[in-house]
């Protein structure tokens, strides 16, 4: 085992160690000053981790328990940056009321937090699909009280639904997988490798499909719940609109990717074994526009903007499995958006969530001018806005056409036509909300609160990005998303 | 050694009906603890009929079965019941005798996947994987059709119970790490559930799951 595949155990145990660690400490400063330290140490290890894996190739460790490949370290990557962001952006959040922790929520919060990325590194980074089971049965139990870090009767209400659709969810996901590995028993000689991803792959085109196509229905509508996929969805805008704003952001901006990830896992798995007849792909983007549709209509008559941008994380999750579904160019454009998506809805929900605490709401017929009442947050909110629903020249724009073109490619006029009709309710919609609350007077009861370095950096950041890629993908981006794409692509 | 699988999981089955038939919440939980019983000695049988498995494996994953699924879980849902004081969950959504007629439809569902699917059959029995279908079927329909948080952790439970009787026709796949850590997160779940029924019981005075309804659109 070499030094990287001993890292792979390493970017387990740090946030894991962090959590125990957050449960001892005296003060609510000091347990955000070891998160912001113990995150960005984790980052740096998936850093290293997806260096080594883009430079010399997958890693393995634990007899093949751990792997990790191009797909899993660019999502390990995704996931630390998230966390990096949203952290940093915990640490403002936290420090304004009526938000403020005491000592005792404080510690919860710093353990469940470190716990949240523990688990969602577990499903990164563990090639039995069992493990990456337990680690996304983990995530939820770890979140749930997340959710109502301020307890409310709304927030305990998204918590029970968001506990009991995704606990669901994930039992269906467990049915799915054992039926995967019942698909194996007459291939596989040794049992107990029936449930690795890498020994699934290579054997897949001799697997049983008739349990296996019924697994990846169970997995697809398991995973799917979690994933916030139309019509399992309904936990979502509760859960979203209810956590603190950083935990909003990292559900929103990781968690809902992680789960996505596991579906990525079978689609090859199942093209491979059902004779590459597209199956698995036609599933997948029926699911994805569904998504999108029903994201359309809520986003259309919306009123609270962080359930707003929680119907927005339901199309573009939607629209993530749209271009998985296409194949070709359209996975490419499927890891594409998914860091567009990841930056630019944690950046909307850090506005969203600091203009909340300055209105003291979230309904956006009572927070007229957010531009006059915080410059700062009211604009990034804007901007976050109008990327998120594909304006000229940010990131979002960009990956949008390239799955417009594979749909064009791929000759799917009846996907193409709904994705741009429902692209356009989602335009018109969101772009009356979003200039609706940022121009006018804001109401006398706003406190406007002066915005620092760091805030401005947590706003300048993301946009940046955006926009640069917008514009311009250096290669070596390009070779990470391609590489990425490669391991979900059915190969023709 | 033979038909005692089969027997058990009859036993099940008939489990299943009875928490679809009764509206009394304490005999739904015993019910459930009682199936969790069946459940722990499941595998403990099949490794009679058909020893392929480690029999350590088999005693430790009957063991915490019984811990977690017969005793704890029920105690601890008895005493959520204590303390929010319901009996009966009066009133459900979809009246008993027709959720009696959809569990039957269900049960009919499952056995014709069960042929579909033609899995390789475990042991000596046959109903290894029908019942845990109808095991999980009828796990939704209880999540669905009744009106109490308590009887919608019955019903995952159900559904857990079903995800459990397949893993146990499929042993040697499992390995022995992560059939544990399904059965801990199955624990760490129910216990979550139950905290949060207590806040809600505690912030609401009631558990009624169709009164949460703020969150809307």
């Amino acid at each position: 085992m070499g030094q990287p595949a001993l890292l792979l155990i390493v970017v387990l145990a740090l946030p894991a160690a962090g959590a125990g660690l957050c449960l001892l400490l005296r003060s609510a400063r000091a347990v955000l000053a070891v998160l912001t330290a113990g995150v960005l140490a984790t980052g740096l290890v998936s850093a290293c981790l997806a260096a080594a894996v883009f430079g010399t190739g997958p890693l393995n460790a634990l007899g093949g328990w751990l792997f990790l490949d191009a797909l899993s370290a660019y999502h390990l990557v995704l996931l630390a940056l998230v966390f990096v962001l949203s952290t940093v952006f915990a640490g403002q959040y936290f420090r304004h009321s009526p938000q403020a922790l005491d000592r005792r929520s404080a510690r919860r919060f710093g353990a469940l937090w470190f716990g949240s990325l523990a688990a969602m590194t577990l499903v990164l980074v563990s090639n039995h699909l069992g493990l990456m089971w337990v680690g996304i049965e983990s995530t939820t139990l770890v979140t749930t009280f997340l959710i109502g870090v301020h307890r409310s009767r709304e927030s305990l209400e998204a918590t029970w639904k968001y506990l009991v659709i995704c606990s669901v969810g994930i039992a269906i996901a467990f049915m799915g997988t054992l039926l995967v590995g019942a698909s194996a028993t007459r291939t596989l000689p040794v049992p107990s490798d029936a449930m690795l991803w890498t020994r699934l792959r290579e054997v897949a085109p001799l697997l049983d499909p008739a349990p296996l196509k019924i697994g990846f229905l169970f997995i697809l509508v398991g995973y799917g719940t979690k994933v916030g996929l139309a019509p399992m969805h309904t936990w979502l805008p509760d859960a979203h609109s209810q956590a603190p704003a950083p935990v909003s952001a990292i559900f929103s901006g990781v968690m809902l990717n992680t789960a996505l990830y596991c579906i990525m896992r079978y689609i090859p798995v199942v093209e491979a074994a059902t004779g590459r007849t597209g199956w698995a792909l036609g599933l997948v983007a029926l699911f994805g526009i569904v998504s999108m549709l029903v994201a359309a209509a809520f986003i259309l008559f919306q009123r609270d903007v962080k359930r707003l941008l929680a119907y927005h994380s339901v199309e573009h999750l939607g629209i993530i499995a749209v271009g998985l579904g296409l194949g070709g160019l359209g996975t490419f454009a499927a890891m594409f958006h998914t860091l567009n998506h990841s930056v630019c809805k944690s950046l909307g929900f850090f506005c969203a969530g600091r203009l909340g605490q300055i209105y003291d709401t979230h309904d956006m017929r009572r927070m007229p001018g957010t531009l006059r009442a915080s410059p700062l947050w009211g604009s990034g909110l804007l901007l976050s806005l109008l990327a998120l629903i594909g304006v000229v020249p940010f990131a979002v724009f960009m990956s949008e056409l390239q799955i417009v073109k594979a749909a064009m490619d791929a000759h799917a006029i009846a996907l193409l036509v709904t994705f741009l009709a429902a692209a356009g309710i989602v335009f018109i919609g969101a772009f009356g909300h979003a200039t609706s609350i940022a121009w006018g007077t804001p109401p006398e009861e706003a406190r406007p609160q002066p915005a620092g370095p760091v805030d401005a950096l947590l706003v300048v950041f993301p946009l940046a990005l955006l926009l640069l890629l917008g514009l311009w993908m250096p290669q070596p981006l390009r070779d990470v998303f391609e590489q990425a794409a490669r391991v979900v692509r059915p190969v023709p | 050694m033979t038909g005692y699988a089969d027997f058990l999981l009859l036993a099940v089955l008939a489990l299943d009906l009875y928490v679809v038939y009764s509206s009394r919440l304490a005999a739904c939980v015993r019910a459930s603890a009682l199936q969790g019983a069946a459940l722990a000695l499941l595998p403990v049988v099949h490794y009679l009929e058909t020893p392929s498995a480690n029999l350590v494996h088999v005693l430790v994953m009957a063991a915490s079965a019984l811990a977690f699924k017969a005793i704890f879980i029920p105690r601890l849902l008895m005493r959520a019941l204590r303390d929010a004081g319901v009996r009966r969950d009066v009133e459900p959504f979809v009246s008993l005798h027709l959720s009696v007629l959809l569990a039957g439809v269900l049960v009919g569902i499952s056995f014709w996947l069960a042929t579909v699917l033609a899995l390789p059959a475990a042991g000596t029995t046959h109903l290894f994987v029908p019942t845990s279908f109808a095991t999980f079927l009828i796990g939704f329909l209880v999540l669905v059709s009744r009106r109490k948080a308590i009887t919608q952790v019955i019903g995952y439970l159900l559904i857990e119970n079903g995800a459990y009787i397949f893993g146990q026709s499929l042993a040697a796949q499992m390995p022995f790490v992560v059939e544990l850590g399904l059965l801990l997160d199955l624990l760490v779940g129910v216990f979550v559930m139950g905290i949060v029924i207590h806040q809600i019981n505690r912030e609401f005075d009631h558990i009624d799951v169709d009164q949460l309804n703020l969150l809307k659109g």
